[in-house]
């Protein structure tokens, strides 16, 4: 690396610094909210209740048959226009609010296939065995559906974080749009500022497919 | 003991009149894999289902600990009333074990975890009470030295013995067996069977659907004959087995001799 481009990288720095942080909350955030609401739907979708499950399949194929950055874009432009003055959301709200209802139709897919792939017979043992619905889920069915998942939801995180990328487009300042910003500062260095921004994501992503691994290898001892 | 039976007045189970359909795969008529059945069991009796496959029997007993909703009748299981639209499930299925053909255990949990995790979420007991009771049981069944064992470390016999910890465990007033050895090797089944029977002798209400005849003969005191969703013929072993009256009971046991 040349003088000029080890200055450049370092000069630039901290504005991706502040921008990894930011993309890190966004991510976590997106994580955490997209999991628990996928959590809760794909548990209810597992189980194949009457009315229920097939409105959770009509709310994932809207979701899943539309792009995104449609979906960022109707939680950024369209429904603070309603009117309706919960829905008057700043940038970072509804970069959230899209991401995490983004990332739950994911989990919801994974986890209520997770729980359907769990023998109907481990339903039965615990029945049986006089627990009930919830507590057959809980102690019983989850954590075997969850051990079977981890892969799945691993890949979903991951496309999440890169996702998060998109939400730049509503003037949220998280890594790319530092790496954009920059880009204005050093308009020569446009292959180096983008290359540093893709080894940041990927230094990001890449250990958390690796825990996701390790997850799954200590899963897997148990049976 | 093996068993804890508690001995009350009445029957043990009283089936009457049930009648259980379910919606064929692909439409057409329901089938009734129910029709009308009743039966009534005493306390400590052990009565031996047998029949061709398809006749109700595996349905039968589910209806009993309320694993299928019956259409139409009544079951009455130690007091409590199974088909009530207000029973307690878990009360119910607390006084009725079951065991199955493929052992059910819980794959993520070890031998003596299976054991422990109804103890501790149904009983309400403390880790370490249901740890002691649970390795009781394991020990009664032959196969605590396989406590740590996870079902897939296990063999298909060593697999039911824990299966049969489990629901005894929870001190059941009546057991439920369908099939329970369909699924072994020849030689682990009569070390299944001996189990059983001793159980039988002392004093637990059961409900066995076997194939295995000298079973049915040696711990039976009645045996019932399905067909088509409904009982045939019933009584005791020798009378069933020796002088059937009904020609399908007949013509079933022929087969299978
Ligand atoms: N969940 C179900 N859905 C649809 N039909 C069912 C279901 N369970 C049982 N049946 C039907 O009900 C009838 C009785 O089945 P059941 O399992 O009680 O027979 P069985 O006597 O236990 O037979 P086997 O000896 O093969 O176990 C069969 O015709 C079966 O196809
Ligand atoms: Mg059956």
């Amino acid at each position: 690396m040349s003088t000029s481009a080890l200055q450049v990288a370092i000069s630039v720095m901290p504005a991706l610094m502040a921008g990894l942080v930011e993309t890190l909350k966004i991510s976590a955030a997106g994580i955490v909210v997209g999991s628990a609401l996928g959590l809760l739907l794909g548990v209810i979708r597992g189980q194949q209740f009457r009315y229920a499950s097939p409105a959770i399949g009509f709310y994932l194929h809207v979701l899943r048959g539309t792009p995104f950055l449609v979906q960022l874009y109707i939680a950024y432009f369209v429904l603070p226009s309603t009117g309706i003055s919960w829905l008057k959301w700043d940038s970072t709200t509804a970069a959230l609010v899209a991401l995490s209802i983004y990332t739950s139709s994911y989990v919801t897919e994974i986890v209520s296939g997770g729980i359907r792939a769990v023998p109907a017979g481990q339903w039965e043992g615990a029945m049986a065995c006089a627990m009930n619905r919830w507590q057959s889920l809980r102690y019983v069915i989850l954590p075997q559906a969850l051990k079977l998942i981890l892969p799945s939801l691993a890949g979903v995180y991951v496309n999440l974080i890169k996702a998060t990328s998109i939400v730049s487009v509503v003037g949220i300042t998280e890594l790319t749009r530092q790496g954009e910003i920059s880009i204005l500062r050093f308009p020569a260095d446009v292959l180096l500022i983008y290359g540093i921004v893709a080894a940041i994501y990927f230094s990001y992503c890449f250990p958390a497919l690796k825990a996701v691994e390790w997850l799954e290898r200590r899963a897997a001892r148990g049976s | 003991m093996l068993t804890n039976n508690a001995a009350s007045s009445g029957p043990a189970i009283v089936v009457e009149g049930v009648t259980k359909t379910f919606a064929p795969i692909g439409g057409g008529a329901r089938c009734r894999a129910l029709d009308h059945v009743s039966l009534t069991v005493a306390a400590s009796e052990v009565v031996v289902i047998i029949g061709p496959s398809g006749s109700g029997k595996s349905t039968l007993l589910r209806t009993i600990n309320a694993l299928e909703k019956v259409d139409e009748g009544r079951i009455v299981v130690a007091g409590i009333e199974a088909t009530s639209p207000k029973a307690n499930l878990q009360t119910l299925r607390m006084g009725v074990g079951m065991v199955f053909q493929h052992f059910n255990l819980f794959l993520h949990k070890t031998a003596l975890e299976n054991v422990m995790l109804p103890q501790i979420i149904v009983r309400k007991k403390s880790r370490a009470e249901a740890m002691e009771i649970s390795k009781a049981f394991l020990d009664k069944v032959g196969v605590l030295d396989r406590g740590d064992h996870y079902p897939g470390q296990l063999s298909g016999g060593q697999q039911q013995r824990v299966a049969i910890a489990r629901a005894l465990a929870m001190q059941p007033q009546v057991m439920l067996f369908d099939e329970a050895t369909s699924a072994l090797d020849p030689e682990m089944v009569g070390g299944i069977l001996d189990l059983m029977a001793e159980m039988a002798a002392d004093g637990m209400t059961m409900v066995a659907v076997t194939h295995e005849m000298r079973f049915a003969r040696s711990a039976a005191d009645r045996v019932v004959f399905m067909d088509g969703g409904t009982i045939i013929e019933q009584g005791a072993p020798e009378d069933i087995f020796d002088r059937a009256t009904n020609e399908r009971t007949r013509k079933f046991l022929s087969q299978i001799h």
